[in-house]
């Protein structure tokens, strides 16, 4: 029970804050992916920056729980691509989608029912799909850390790299519109 | 850009509905770390699984039972399925308190392809069903794998997420056009 008031009480902040963003309007989704806004890039870049920090803070005090996902070349390529057309197509994914039903938009309730269909088409072939192309290619779960050898360092590494795309985005959408130039500079 | 002087004033009006950048992704990261710090990775896309495994459970228990994806997914009385429906609540909450009027279809799709409703209904559908057969087949979706994974510095998270950006921009210059008129 603590679990799920747990999971309300995030999914309420997490959905607010999206909203508030402009990440359920597919207007805004929609600009964004076709360079003309940088917030919602941006937003999403620096918050994942700010989280890797924040993470790397609760392991050092020995707080949470990760896991994390193998990388399958084949398996994780493809289904990117998958996703990447869906998401350009619709202007919504899997969280924003409820966020965006929520908020009234109709619109959303199909990509939530269209995104049930999906999964039930997934979960029905997971056996023969998993084993067709998500194992052959299945690298493990890498990170970074395995890399630059140290678990602190790489996640400071990974803040300023993400924080470094934020500001490169505000610096490459705002030049491709007049509006959005104003507020990158 | 004299030449547009609506285009300017709509711009403004849309900065006030909105939150700036830094001051959101600072709380979205605090309820990240929130969640990491109370359940695990987030996620959403698992949320639909959730669902699904308590619609479908009381008519085909046995279908259920033995498939192997919702084996590995509980079910709607559980933090996953809590999430998704939370995400509805304050995406609620947000449209009641930001005040914004919604369209029924995006002016941008609707430049493209007119203003019915069914065609845009359709597209969102198809669109639904592609980002949730890409996420359960890598694991996760932009939270339960790009956000969740790359704050973990998985490298699974930030090869998903640099490809689903790729693909989603090209996705959208097809669908929606060049913005050339929009960038003089």
């Amino acid at each position: 029970m603590t679990q799920v008031l747990l999971g309300l009480f995030s999914g309420i902040a997490f959905g607010f804050i999206v909203q508030r963003i402009g990440a359920t309007d597919p207007d805004k989704m929609a600009r964004a992916h076709l360079m003309v806004e940088p917030q919602i890039p941006q937003f999403m870049m620096l918050a994942v920056a700010f989280s890797a920090l924040g993470l790397a803070g609760l392991q050092a005090v020995g707080v949470g729980r990760t896991v994390i996902l193998p990388t399958s070349l084949a398996a994780t390529g493809i289904a990117a691509v998958i996703f990447g057309i869906g998401w350009g197509l619709c202007g919504y994914c899997p969280g924003t989608c409820w966020a965006a039903a929520g908020e009234g938009r109709l619109d959303a309730l199909f990509a939530l029912l269209g995104g049930l269909a999906g999964t039930a088409l997934f979960a029905h072939f997971h056996e023969g799909i998993i084993a067709a192309i998500y194992l052959p290619t299945n690298q493990g779960p890498l990170t970074l850390a395995d890399w630059v050898g140290n678990r602190f360092a790489a996640a400071v590494l990974l803040a300023a790299v993400f924080g470094a795309s934020a500001w490169a985005v505000g610096k490459i959408w705002g030049r491709h519109s007049g509006h959005g130039s104003e507020e990158a500079e | 850009m004299d030449h547009m002087p609506t285009h300017q004033n709509e711009h403004r009006r849309e900065a006030t509905f909105y939150w700036p950048v830094l001051p959101a992704a600072l709380a979205l990261a605090g309820v990240i770390v929130f969640i990491f710090a109370t359940f695990g990775p987030p996620a959403s896309s698992s949320g639909f699984v959730s669902l699904l495994k308590g619609l479908l459970g009381p008519i085909f228990p046995d279908y259920i039972a033995h498939k192997e994806h919702y084996r590995i997914i509980p079910g709607p009385g559980s933090w996953l399925f809590a999430f998704v429906l939370g995400m509805a609540t304050g995406g609620y909450l947000g449209g009641l308190t930001l005040g914004k009027p919604l369209r029924k279809v995006p002016a941008l799709w609707e430049r493209r392809f007119g203003a019915r409703p069914g065609l845009r209904y359709a597209a969102c559908f198809l669109g639904g069903f592609l980002i949730l057969f890409g996420a359960r087949l890598a694991g996760g979706c932009t939270l339960g794998l790009f956000i969740s994974g790359s704050t973990q510095l998985a490298v699974s998270g930030l090869y998903f997420g640099i490809v689903i950006f790729a693909v989603a921009m090209l996705t959208s210059r097809l669908v929606y056009g060049s913005q050339k008129g929009d960038k003089k």
